[in-house]
């Protein structure tokens, strides 16, 4: 028996997060592209090898990491369950309810874990308030809202609407995930989102709002911005409780700062200086999964309930009316 | 020019920011004050008000409205109980005295309405208290989304968020407060939007509340309002009561707004020194800059003085108020309520 193999399936943008986490992990990597972007992905973190097809990937490997745009999710989950490969996919697990349920249905059908990368679940300021919540540190949970701003994403296929589900599905759905890991169940969700701008072809919405209610009677706010101008990254959140309040701002109390470097780092993915990389700490987590340790905190009945919030926003905005959830959970 | 003083009644001390507004007005060249605050007797023990308070302010007290105006004030500064705003500003208007009203004008548009139409017809102006309006931070906003500078505005996230309202206890009596936190919280970034988008009116309202902080509370102390505007803009107001008691200062509020020129904080309390206290065991925040109680105070002296309408009018204030009630019956039905453009303009 070999080295634990992983197939990491595309080289775009979250791969480079991915690779360099399962690399840290000692783990064997091959990675399959169809745009050919797999052997400069392994050459510039010094690790991987790169294979020819999505046969010989899955041929390779004990597990598979999906980190292929969004729409091509289901159909990889589906093909790699069939082949009894463990799985770790992108978030979101797919564009609709539907079509993540089958993926699951796959999974269990085939006996093999699926997780949905909602890394946000990993981040240590997000950690740190999700513990103190856990831990009655603010009472009963009341009120909570969450921010997440960046330049909107270069690949186009985030701008299809479509093809990526949009700024709800994409991005929001980090935050609509962790707003039910804090609060539970949502019963009823509205939504609105900035008027179209598509004649220019960038990705929209430019923002959106979500408001949540939960069945526990805590009501969340998210807010997402996919920002034209390019902006820093950030995030923030507050949640209030009856016997206190957390707040972050992603962009507040720098470890280190510079008075006088002009360069402003932009993008569209956070980066956490100074505390090990979220993304490590994830396949870290999915990986020991994978060899019988202990559950993750994030599962695909997980990524299934953040795939409806965010098709439930996504339809209120439509309708321009709230969407009551199904509660059968 | 002839500078006759000003002759300016202070309607009850119910509300907190009577005592703002009244030691602000006693240090003001050409103003004469006075103030009554008869239904004193009928809060609970321990509450400020009354002579005693008026003692401590260092302002002329008289015992009843009556004898308030009849002294003949050219304005007045009704600082009542929200329910009884209504019956106050009219007492106001039939005496000939133009009218600054505290904030939310009234609980119902009803009330609002007669309000208005009562002042129009005595011919005298009716102002609301929104401070906050007035800050330089907001001002600066405002002239720079004027000037073209921020492009278009897509989004708002505003903020307003305090210590369940302890110092009086009527804030927490439906019968008096009209509500909680919807009621008390909304109107000021409403009132900054409407002066943001140039009275664009809102076409619907969605709302979700709670009452998780403060206990038992009879109100929502918890609430998200979302609001669209006929311009396409939506905006979220946090309108919850979730400052813990111990919070450094009373609350806050915020706009976060998401433009062309990409994103804009405006926080008109963010100016403070930071400390911490050992005696008070807790933080502390010093504010300082300019009080926008002053510069709102101002703007209704000089409207008098100039013979012109001040803003906020009650206008503005009736488009607030229907922007809450709209929200409750939100919160009633689950659903969104569609704010005609005739209602949001009436």
């Amino acid at each position: 028996m070999g080295n634990y193999t992983v197939g990491l399936v595309g080289a775009g943008g979250i791969a480079n997060s991915h690779l360099p986490a399962w690399l840290a992990l000692g783990v064997d990597v091959v990675v399959f592209s169809i745009d050919g972007a797999a052997p400069a992905l392994v050459e510039r973190h010094g690790g991987g090898r790169v294979v020819e097809s999505y046969e010989e990937l899955l041929a390779a490997s004990d597990a598979v990491d999906i980190c292929t745009p969004t729409f091509t999710h289901r159909d990889l989950v589906i093909e790699a369950a069939e082949a009894g490969k463990n799985i770790v996919c992108e978030k979101p697990l797919a564009l609709s309810e539907a079509d993540t349920a089958e993926m699951i249905e796959a999974c269990d059908r085939a006996g093999v874990q699926l997780y949905p990368a909602h890394v946000v679940r990993y981040f240590p300021e997000y950690v740190a308030m999700h513990d103190a919540i856990a831990d009655g540190g603010i009472g009963t949970l009341a009120v909570q809202r969450f921010l997440r701003a960046g330049s909107a994403p270069a690949a186009p296929w985030f701008s299809q609407k479509e093809l990526s589900g949009g700024l709800v599905m994409d991005q929001m759905i980090h935050d609509l995930d962790f707003a039910r890991w804090n609060a539970g169940e949502v019963t009823q969700v509205y939504a609105t989102e900035s008027p179209s701008l598509r004649e220019d072809g960038a990705p929209e919405p430019l923002t959106a709002q979500v408001i949540l209610t939960h069945e526990s009677g805590t009501v969340s706010y998210v807010t997402g911005v996919w920002s034209r101008r390019p902006i820093a990254f950030q995030t923030r959140f507050e949640v209030a409780g009856d016997a206190g309040l957390l707040q972050h701002d992603s962009l507040g109390n720098p470890p280190i700062a510079f008075n006088g470097s002009t360069d402003e780092v932009s993008g569209y993915q956070p980066t956490t200086r100074f505390s090990e990389s979220p993304y490590l700490t994830e396949i870290r987590e999915f990986h020991q999964a994978f060899l019988g340790g202990p559950t993750p905190r994030v599962d695909a009945a997980d990524g299934l309930a953040a795939v409806a919030l965010a098709a439930a926003a996504l339809k209120s905005i439509e309708t321009s009316a709230p969407v009551t959830m199904a509660t059968n959970r | 020019m002839k500078a006759e003083p000003m002759k300016i009644a202070v309607m009850s001390f119910a509300h907190t920011h009577a005592a703002s507004y009244v030691r602000l007005l006693a240090g003001m060249p050409g103003i004469e004050l006075r103030a009554s605050d008869p239904d004193h007797g009928d809060r609970p023990a321990g509450e400020s008000g009354g002579a005693s308070l008026a003692a401590e302010l260092g302002v002329d007290y008289v015992d009843s409205y009556e004898e308030l105006l009849a002294w003949q004030p050219d304005a007045v500064v009704v600082c009542s109980e929200n329910t009884k705003h209504r019956d106050d500003v009219l007492l106001a208007a039939a005496a000939g005295a133009h009218v600054l009203c505290e904030k939310p004008l009234a609980t119902t548009s009803e009330d609002a309405e007669a309000m208005v139409q009562a002042c129009e017809d005595a011919g005298v102006n009716l102002m609301v208290a929104f401070p906050v309006r007035f800050s330089p931070a907001f001002l600066a906003l405002k002239e720079q989304y004027d000037r073209g500078l921020l492009g278009n505005i897509y989004g708002v996230s505003g903020t307003n968020n305090g210590k369940i309202p302890g110092e009086r206890a009527w804030f927490t009596d439906p019968a008096l407060a009209g509500g909680g936190a919807l009621t008390d919280h909304v109107v000021h970034i409403a009132d900054m939007l409407d002066a943001l988008f140039g009275g664009a009116p809102a076409t619907r309202v969605y709302a979700t509340a709670n009452d998780f902080f403060g206990g038992d509370p009879r109100v929502e102390t918890g609430g998200l309002v979302s609001i669209t505007y006929e311009n396409g803009v939506s905006a979220v107001i946090d309108c919850s009561w979730s400052r813990p008691a111990s919070y450094p200062v009373w609350g806050g509020l915020t706009l976060h707004l998401v433009t062309d020129a990409g994103l804009v904080d405006v926080n008109p309390f963010a100016q403070r020194v930071d400390g911490f206290s050992q005696s008070a065991k807790n933080a502390l925040w010093l504010g300082y800059g300019t009080n926008s109680d002053e510069l709102m105070l101002t703007e209704f002296l000089s409207a008098i003085r100039e013979g012109r309408r001040p803003q906020p009018d009650g206008q503005l204030g009736c488009r607030t108020v229907r922007l809450v009630e709209a929200a409750y019956r939100s919160v009633d039905t689950g659903g969104v309520v569609e704010t005609t453009r005739d209602s949001a303009r009436a």
